[in-house]
């Protein structure tokens, strides 16, 4: 394994607030980058006023959620109300390959440091603009949370009981999809750049990306004019039966079975016991168990429900069939996969306190993921002022003083 | 693509179904080489629809055509020694191996990532699967249902309580994993001088969606304070109205929190008496008396169409929005303004369209520009080109049905 990391040489600005943003720095961050998000006391991050805090301790640096979904970001704290902060910026920006912002079109312009200000200070710079709808277009300027980005894309008229209305997605699945996403646009922009020496200005429309999600129902329209609507867990594609999550023993306990194969519907009947439903005529050939399946849910949700969704999942796995237990948030600290791979970890804060995020949810054969606990604000004020820009102790003293690095 | 962003990025990808094709389509449609080798009988997804008119066709499945524009196809016989022996030699002149089989199935065709390192040690080899190559439930059977499931985003975030948790309507773990790989994977080209040279890249599309989606927002909780909840059917229960409304024609996304939002929706609504008492104007008593409001909201939203209530309330300053059916969302002027889609000829399929690059890269478009590739359409250029076989090997191989 090296001790280098596939990044190692990119230095990354990150404007980013909320969460998409800071998680596209996160996992650059992850790949070795140097990434520091540019906040202010000025105005806190909404994420960081987000409760629980460690200890029970109010304190925009001790959110244990904002940690959790931003660690990997380093924190530089610039008031960019003031002049002179929008200057350090800009000499920051100077030495950095990309910069990252997702707030609407149009505000970074009019704060000095639009795509052509960024030039003026650093000719082959990569922006990375991920506003809801792009920069350009007569939505460009809509007004969304993450929460409800996915109703602009079609995804969430697919989320739902059949036959029922759109049933809402209670969090903004989009923001981290859009913030692992978004470094991938910026590795293709640095590509370019590694072959070409140019820069560019990124348009990564939220909205466009996530409906990529959406790319099956799309081409069933595209094909035959029609219009999808909520499906439960059935297959996308009406490829699959069973297909879904039926209930188990215990308190709200799931499990998933997915049978798309001859062999794994014959494991299926197999661990059933050979009910002598399943030899009826009507669940004989794939086609007719699709035709069928709200029977076949029905018969396996009575089989099912007297089980422990664990047992019985490693009991279809041994005959064959996918299945697996429907985690519940308790279940993701103690399941033993995501034990044995790492997934969460303990680390300690830049203050002091132990907490909980996870760590790289990839695992690479070549390097470890550099995994940073989340940020403190400005913990890294004094490195990027003072080391990488230069500015003597005295100076340094007199910004924090007057606020503009606050 | 000529001048695409990964121009002389050369991939080759064993993918089925969904995730690592689509990861494989996202380098191909930044201008990556992706020669995508299939089995005899081709990918699975050609055999599921959507076809037109419904009428089954391997080479007119509107999945397949998504999931695999720009690339290359090479049908070979990976069971066969001399199919395997043509694998590897691709393999040892490609910089990306993108693939989703189970850990048991690449080990059985002796393509296990020691196998292909000793191969070559170039090669970043980018494993996409519901589990991922380690833990307990690495070489369960699995698909992208059973990935979503095991993250706790569907038990703690959709659904009705008490009724069964959701998936999105569509491969959302797969898709998930796809574009979480692109991501690493490139990052692993990309820095091959830095690490020196190839690696093994390992993505579990649960593992992702649990770390990144459901361990972000409630990982901390439940570690300090062994808190954690689960769906409610409702959009954000601590603070209303935030939820998915009916309306005339659909749905909307309804949401007015902050205090400017909220007065922007009730000049919306016609400054209703009802609106202007006392404890409905903060977000969290709103949502106390749920079960007052939201009825309220809803009378007025059902008088009119979602479209026209998106207009009114994003005008005075309120976040709402209309749940686009996907018909509608295909008919967006903004989406088209912006030429998101494409339409693109296919040998059979005719013209056809398609959605566009998913971000825009002004100085090297992507996004889709070939349909994808018939079975085998690409084997004896591939084999030609890229290997130097010549007519008389080729028809060999092809008679001994070891290629197609």
């Amino acid at each position: 394994m090296s001790p280098t990391r596939p990044l190692g040489n990119l230095r990354v600005a990150n404007f980013g607030w909320v969460w998409a943003g800071p998680v596209v720095g996160q996992t650059l961050g992850f790949l070795g980058a140097e990434v520091y998000k540019i906040e202010s006391r000025a105005r806190v991050d909404l994420t960081r006023t987000l409760p629980p805090f460690a200890g029970g301790v109010r304190d925009p640096n001790r959110s244990l959620s904002n940690h959790a979904c931003w660690a990997g970001n380093g924190s530089v704290t610039l008031n960019l109300t003031k002049p002179e902060a929008r200057e350090l910026a800009l000499a920051l920006i100077a030495k950095c390959d990309v910069v990252i912002e997702n707030f609407g079109p149009g505000f970074m312009p009019r704060i000095g440091m639009g795509y052509e200000d960024l030039r003026k200070v650093r000719d082959d710079i990569i922006m990375f603009s991920m506003p809801a709808a792009g920069l350009t277009g007569p939505l460009k300027d809509v007004r969304t949370y993450g929460l409800s980005l996915t109703s602009l894309t079609g995804l969430d008229s697919l989320t739902g009981y059949t036959g029922g209305g759109p049933i809402p997605v209670e969090n903004a699945f989009s923001d981290p999809l859009n913030g692992i996403f978004g470094a991938f646009a910026i590795l293709t922009a640095l590509a370019h750049r590694n072959r070409t020496g140019k820069g560019q200005h990124v348009d990564y429309s939220q909205q466009e990306a996530v409906m990529q999600l959406v790319g099956p129902a799309f081409m069933d329209y595209a094909m035959n004019g029609r219009v999808a609507g909520p499906r439960s867990n059935r297959h996308p594609l009406d490829r699959a039966a069973p297909h879904g999550v039926f209930p188990c023993a215990g308190d709200d306990r799931w499990i998933s079975i997915a049978v798309l194969t001859e062999s794994e519907w014959l494991g299926l009947v197999e661990a059933m016991g050979r009910p002598a439903w399943a030899a009826e005529p009507r669940f004989a050939t794939p086609e007719t168990r699709i035709a069928n399946l709200d029977a076949i849910h029905e018969q396996v949700s009575a089989w099912t429900r007297g089980s422990d969704d664990h047992e019985l999942a490693a009991r279809l796995q041994r005959h064959g069939v996918a299945a697996a237990p429907v985690l519940n948030v308790a279940d993701l600290l103690s399941d033993p996969h995501y034990r044995a791979r790492g997934t969460f970890i303990e680390v300690t804060h830049p203050l002091g306190f132990r907490e909980t995020i996870y760590g790289g949810y990839v695992k690479t054969s070549g390097f470890a993921p550099a995994v940073r606990p989340g940020p403190a604000m400005g913990q890294d004020n004094e490195h990027v002022f003072m080391g990488l820009l230069g500015l003597d102790d005295v100076r340094y003293r007199a910004l924090v003083e007057s606020e503009v690095i606050y | 693509m000529a001048g695409g962003a990964l121009e002389g990025v050369r991939v080759v990808e064993l993918g089925q179904m969904v995730s690592a094709p689509y990861c494989a389509k996202l380098f191909a449609d930044y201008g990556a080489d992706v020669v995508k080798v299939e089995p005899l009988a081709g990918d699975t997804a050609r055999t599921w629809g959507p076809f037109p008119g419904d009428v089954p066709h391997p080479e007119k499945s509107g999945l397949f055509f998504f999931l695999n524009t720009n690339k290359r196809s090479v049908a070979l016989d990976g069971s066969a020694e001399r199919g395997r022996a043509l694998l590897l030699d691709l393999l040892s002149r490609a910089d990306v191996l993108i693939e989703n089989q189970l850990p048991q199935q690449m080990r059985s065709l002796r393509l296990d990532y020691a196998t292909l390192r000793d191969t070559n040690p170039n090669l970043v080899v980018v494993s996409i699967t519901p589990f991922g190559q380690t833990g307990p439930y690495a070489e369960w059977n699995g698909y992208d249902l059973n990935a979503y499931h095991l993250t706790g985003a569907s038990h703690r975030y959709c659904g009705r309580p008490g009724e069964a948790p959701l998936e999105h309507g569509t491969f959302a773990a797969d898709f998930y994993g796809a574009m979480t790989a692109a991501t690493w994977g490139l990052a692993a080209v990309l820095g091959r001088d830095l690490v020196g040279g190839g690696q093994h890249v390992d993505v579990s599309c649960a593992e992702a969606i649990a770390a990144t989606f459901v361990g972000g927002q409630n990982i901390g909780a439940l570690a300090q304070d062994g808190k954690w909840e689960r769906r409610t059917g409702v959009g954000m229960p601590l603070g209303a109205p935030a939820t998915i409304l009916p309306c005339k024609d659909g749905h909307v996304w309804m949401l007015a929190l902050e205090p400017g939002q909220w007065n922007g929706l009730v000049s919306a609504m016609g400054d209703p008496e009802w609106a202007q008492i006392d404890m409905f104007q903060d977000m969290f008593s709103r949502a106390q008396n749920s079960d007052v409001i939201y009825p309220m909201i809803e009378e007025w939203t059902m008088q009119h169409g979602k479209f026209e209530l998106m207009e009114k309330c994003q005008a005075a300053g309120c976040p709402v929005t209309a749940v686009f059916t996907v018909g509608e969302a295909a008919a967006s002027d903004h989406l088209q303004a912006r030429d998101y889609f494409v339409e693109i000829e296919h040998p059979l399929l005719g013209k056809l369209r398609d959605l566009g690059a998913p971000f825009k890269l002004p100085a090297s478009p992507g996004g889709p520009t070939r349909p994808a590739p018939l079975l085998g359409q690409h084997t004896d250029e591939v084999l030609t080109e890229r290997l130097g076989l010549d007519a008389a090997s080729i028809t060999r191989l092809r008679s001994d049905r070891v290629i197609r």
